[in-house]
This record gives structure tokens, C-alpha cells and sequence, in this order.
């Protein structure tokens, strides 16, 4: 058994996207806590698809991805603070609006290109088996950087996360301190988006720390617990892809077997809570502390 | 412009332009009743949640249209029943959920050979391939979800902007809240073969919001809607077959095209008295 979850890391490429998958662990997990507070999920929907032109773009011309997809990513959050300050523009639609716009045109862009087919599903599914030695220095560059700026900032973003109103009462300015989270987010998204594409990256930050929410409710507890699940789950999602391509000839891909692992580890973290509650029949629900916004309502 | 005139003359081509103005007026009209009830959000997770319907549906080799149905509605209870514990708010689920069905997808596909051929048909459309039996599917479809949107229009625009008065008058909302959501799904699974999962959301959001900022009055909204849609559809695949781009990226693109421009052109003509969207909630309206 102990051969089975250790064996497929005995080669250098499995042993980096280990490693580049823990660094985005801890990132995605901390950085997914402050999300799950603030009701962001949909933004980072926006700005996983919003870096996608930049991709591409630097992906056409051979320039640094990275670069590429920091450029648009910006472009995106500028437009969205820009746009929902126009009181005729409900928030919700431009966030669809962008979305589809920036995506659309990063699929026009790789289009042009020969090898259009393997180019795109390379971008929107990451490669997390040929990360290199730069992309982890990159990633871990960025993760020290998006932490030390989250601990600085804790307990204005925990007071604006839980009394908008109160924390301008208190004179801290709301627009810079959500600027500051939706660059961080963005910054998050742009370091995993190479080695898990730009459609399953979101799942990085939205699961582990929902995961976590069902377990704790204390912030600093929920956090390690995100950390800890995501790490865990990029680990065994690794292992079942490598054992399922190379002794059963499943063809499993690396990036979207890890979104599944997690996936499954909320689903299973979601059905025992609810056998515990249903065993304990007693309310363990928080109340839900403002009302619900109608556009996230189903 | 050559490569326009030839293509023209292809009965493949003209056959997509005709798919291409079918969706775009039909999603338009729909998508009307999207940003009415705020519902963009649920339109994005709809888009990632077909995805492993229509792949399995394609691997099996049974109709796509019901596949991606199956999977949209087993998305919806998902959401609704882990929602019901009331401890992660909705966005957060739908997030989750979204991600995982999307990966479940990709993991379909990958299991075969020829697997990105088939990842990008399922993500960008492959409109210059719609048979007749697309197309045929496309108006059915569309024209019952016209029919069933404008034989409920008054009770859906009364639960959409008065829920607790509906309720009153007898209505349940919930009903008509299953309705649009519904309707919504259905014309998203149509439009998936032409312009692809992604995309599908531009023209489920785009051509409404456009036709929004002409005008406060919902049944011009919705005509102008329709237009917008289906003007993207020609704009879009006459770019495609003038510049050789993906045909649904440029569709797509072309309803944000339509949308910068009449911001443009009404931001400097149409006077501005009265707010066009209900006021928000300033502090989390914005962060929702």
C-alpha cells in the first residue's frame, strides 16, 4: 500500500508537480478562505477565464505566460471595479459579460495558430507533469508574496469580510482593501494556471476551503484545514492518475484527476456532515449572516 | 472579402448562418429573462456543468441534447440540496460543483482517442459542421421555449420583480423560478453543437445586457435582444470565414463588440433619468 502512494514519485517530473501542487495547496487554500468569507467565488470564475487571453496571446508571440497572464488578469479586475461603479450596469452581468468576452477572444487568438486543437486543450487543461525547476520558483515567489500581503492585511480583511459598514465607520478604505484581495486572487489564479488551465484552476481556491467550512468554523483552524485537504488531494489525485495510465491503461489526465479527488473529498466531507447532523439531530447550522444575493440563488 | 463571397457560395456555410441567427435570436430572447432574475452566475455553472452530460453522451453515442440535460438538472438538485444546509453560501457551492463537473468531463474525454478534437468541438462549437437535424432541433426547441416564455411572460416578469407579491396572488414561485431555469438549460444544450459550452454563456448574457442599455422597457428589450443575437451570429461567422478564426470565439466576441458599442453610442445620445437596474446593496451588492 505504502508502495502504491510513494512509487510514482521516484521520477523527477512526478516529484515537481508534487511540489508545484503543494506550494498551490497552501496558496489556493489560504487565498480560498478569504474568497469563501467574502462571497468572491464568481470573481474568481471571472478571472480564471479573464487570464486566458493573455495566455494566449503570450502563448502566439513566445512570450512568458506569466507575464501574459498577469497583463489581462489586470485588465479584467480594472474593468470589473471600473464597471460596477456604473449603477446601470448590474455587477453580475458584466462578470458573465467579461467572461465571455475574454474567453471568446483568447479562443479567436489561439485559432490563428496552427495546431489549434492540442494548443487550446495544452491551455485550458495545464500541464502540471512538465512544470520545471522556474515555474516552481515562480509559484513559490508568488505564494510568499500573496501570504505575506493576506497576514498584514488579516484583520481589516476579516472585519470587511464580516462589517462592511463597521469597517467604514472605522475609516479603513473598502475599495482599496477589496482591490488588494481581488489582485491577490488574481495572482493565485495566474501561478496555478499553468499547470491546471484556465477552467479547473477555480477549484484550487473555491473546494478546499468549503471543504474546510464544513469541518471548522474558526478562520485560522479553517485554513490549516484547506491547506492540509488541498495538499492531500493534489498528492492522491498524482497518484491515481500515474497508477491508472501506467498499470491499467486508463488514460487519465493529471490536472482534472486532481479537481476530481478534491471534488469527491467535498462530496464525501458534505454527506458525512450530514449523517453526523442527522445522528446528533441537534441545528449545528450557523445562521447565514446577511441575506443571500439573489444571482447566486438557483 | 473574397474568402467571404466564396464561402457563401458553400451550402455548409450557409447552413451555420442560418444556425447561427437561430441561436442568437432565440438565446437572446432568453436570456432576457437571465438578467431579469440576475441569474448570470447560474448561467456560467450551467455552461461547465453540461460539459460531462454531452461527453458522456458522446462516448456512448446517444443524443448530446439529452445528455447535457441529464447532467444540467442533476447539477441543479446537487446545488440545491447542498445548499439546503444553509452553512456555505450558494456561489461558493455552485463554485465547487462547477469545477467538479468540469473535471469530470475532461476526464471522459481524455479516456479516448482523439480526445482534444472532440474537448474543443464540446468547448467552441463546430458550427460549420451543423446537419440539418441540428438546425431542426434548434427550432423546435427554441420555438417551445419562445411559446412556453411568452405564454407565462406576465406571471414571470411579476415573480421576477415582485416575489412575495406573486406568492400572494397565489402564483408559487418556486415554479416559475423552475421555468426560466429550465428554459435556460434547454436553449444552452442547443446551443452547445454551434458555439460550444463556453461561449453559449456570451450569447445567453451579452445581446440582453446590450439591449438593456437602449432601453428600460422589457418588450423592446427583448426584440432588441433577439436582434443583437442574431446580428452577432452573421457578424461573427462572416469574421470567421473572412479571417479563418473559430467561428464560435468570434460570434462570442461579437456580442461584447455589440455591447462596447452601444455603451458608446448611449453613454453620448440616450439620456440618463432613471436607474436601469434595481439599486443594489452598495457594500455587497458589488462583492456577490
Amino acid at each position: 500500500m505504502w508502495d502504491l502512494l510513494v512509487e510514482p514519485f521516484s521520477t523527477d517530473y512526478m516529484r515537481r508537480a508534487l511540489v508545484e501542487l503543494v506550494l498551490l495547496g497552501v496558496l489556493g487554500g489560504v487565498v480560498g478562505v478569504y474568497v469563501l468569507l467574502r462571497r468572491l467565488a464568481f470573481i474568481t470564475e471571472v478571472v480564471q477565464h479573464a487570464v486566458f487571453p493573455g495566455i494566449a496571446v503570450a502563448f502566439v508571440v513566445g512570450q512568458s505566460l506569466l507575464a501574459g497572464a498577469l497583463a489581462s488578469g489586470a485588465l479584467a479586475v480594472a474593468l470589473l471595479a471600473v464597471g460596477s461603479r456604473r449603477r446601470q450596469i448590474d455587477a453580475d452581468a458584466l462578470m458573465a459579460l467579461l467572461i465571455a468576452t475574454f474567453f471568446a477572444f483568447g479562443v479567436v487568438v489561439v485559432s490563428r495558430g496552427t495546431g489549434f486543437q492540442s494548443d487550446l486543450t495544452a491551455l485550458l487543461f495545464g500541464r502540471i507533469l512538465s512544470v520545471d525547476q522556474r515555474e516552481l520558483i515562480d509559484t513559490a515567489v508568488v505564494a510568499v508574496v500573496c501570504l505575506l500581503v493576506l497576514a498584514a492585511l488579516h484583520k481589516e480583511l476579516v472585519l470587511r469580510a464580516f462589517d462592511p459598514i463597521g469597517a467604514e465607520a472605522a475609516g479603513y478604505p473598502i475599495a482599496a482593501l477589496d482591490l488588494v484581495l481581488n489582485l491577490v486572487v488574481m495572482l493565485t489564479i495566474v501561478a496555478a494556471v499553468r499547470a491546471l488551465g484556465t477552467v479547473l484552476v477555480v477549484a484550487f481556491v473555491v473546494t478546499p476551503a468549503a471543504t474546510a467550512r464544513l469541518l471548522v468554523r474558526r478562520i485560522g483552524p479553517m485554513m490549516v484545514v484547506a491547506v492540509a485537504f488541498a495538499g492531500l488531494c493534489g498528492w492522491l489525485g498524482l497518484v491515481v492518475s500515474y497508477q491508472g495510465s501506467v498499470h491499467h491503461g486508463w488514460r487519465l489526465a493529471s490536472g482534472a484527476t486532481v479537481v476530481m479527488c478534491l471534488t469527491v473529498g467535498f462530496v464525501l466531507v458534505a454527506a458525512g456532515r450530514a449523517v453526523v447532523h442527522v445522528v446528533r439531530s441537534r441545528p449545528v447550522a450557523a445562521p447565514s449572516r446577511e441575506p443571500r444575493p439573489a444571482a447566486a440563488r438557483p | 472579402m473574397r474568402n467571404l463571397v466564396e464561402s457563401l457560395q458553400s451550402p455548409l456555410f450557409r447552413r451555420a448562418l442560418l444556425e447561427a441567427v437561430l441561436i442568437g435570436s432565440i438565446a437572446g430572447t432568453v436570456g432576457v429573462h437571465v438578467v431579469l432574475r440576475k441569474l448570470p452566475f447560474f448561467v456560467v455553472a450551467m455552461s461547465h456543468a453540461t460539459f460531462p452530460g454531452v461527453a458522456i453522451a458522446s462516448a456512448l453515442g446517444v443524443s448530446l441534447f439529452v445528455g447535457g440535460t441529464i447532467a444540467g438538472l442533476a447539477v441543479v438538485v446537487a446545488v440545491l440540496v447542498l445548499g439546503a444546509s444553509k452553512v456555505l453560501d450558494d456561489a461558493s457551492i455552485i463554485g465547487v460543483v462547477l469545477a467538479g463537473s468540469f473535471a469530470l468531463g475532461v476526464l471522459v474525454v481524455s479516456a479516448q482517442p482523439g480526445s482534444s478534437k472532440d474537448l474543443t468541438a464540446f468547448l467552441v462549437g463546430s458550427i460549420l459542421t451543423v446537419t440539418p437535424a441540428d438546425i431542426a432541433l434548434t427550432v423546435i426547441v427554441g420555438g417551445t421555449v419562445l411559446l412556453v416564455l411568452s405564454a407565462l411572460h406576465k406571471e414571470l416578469v411579476l415573480g421576477a420583480f415582485d416575489r412575495v407579491g406573486a406568492a400572494a396572488l397565489g402564483y408559487r414561485p418556486w415554479v416559475l423560478d423552475a421555468v426560466v431555469l429550465v428554459a435556460v438549460t434547454v436553449t444552452m444544450v442547443t446551443a452547445i453543437p454551434a458555439v460550444g459550452a463556453l461561449l453559449a454563456v456570451a450569447l445567453l448574457t451579452v445581446p440582453a445586457l446590450t439591449a438593456r442599455l437602449w432601453t428600460d422597457r422589457l418588450g423592446p428589450t427583448q426584440a432588441i435582444a433577439a436582434l443583437v443575437g442574431g446580428l452577432s451570429g452573421v457578424l461573427g461567422l462572416s469574421a470567421s470565414a473572412v479571417w479563418s478564426v473559430a467561428a464560435g470565439g468570434a460570434i462570442a466576441l461579437a456580442t461584447g463588440v455589440c455591447f462596447v458599442v452601444s455603451l458608446a453610442v448611449t453613454s453620448l445620445t440616450v439620456s440618463r433619468r432613471m436607474p436601469r437596474t434595481a439599486p443594489r446593496d452598495r457594500v455587497g451588492g458589488a462583492a456577490a
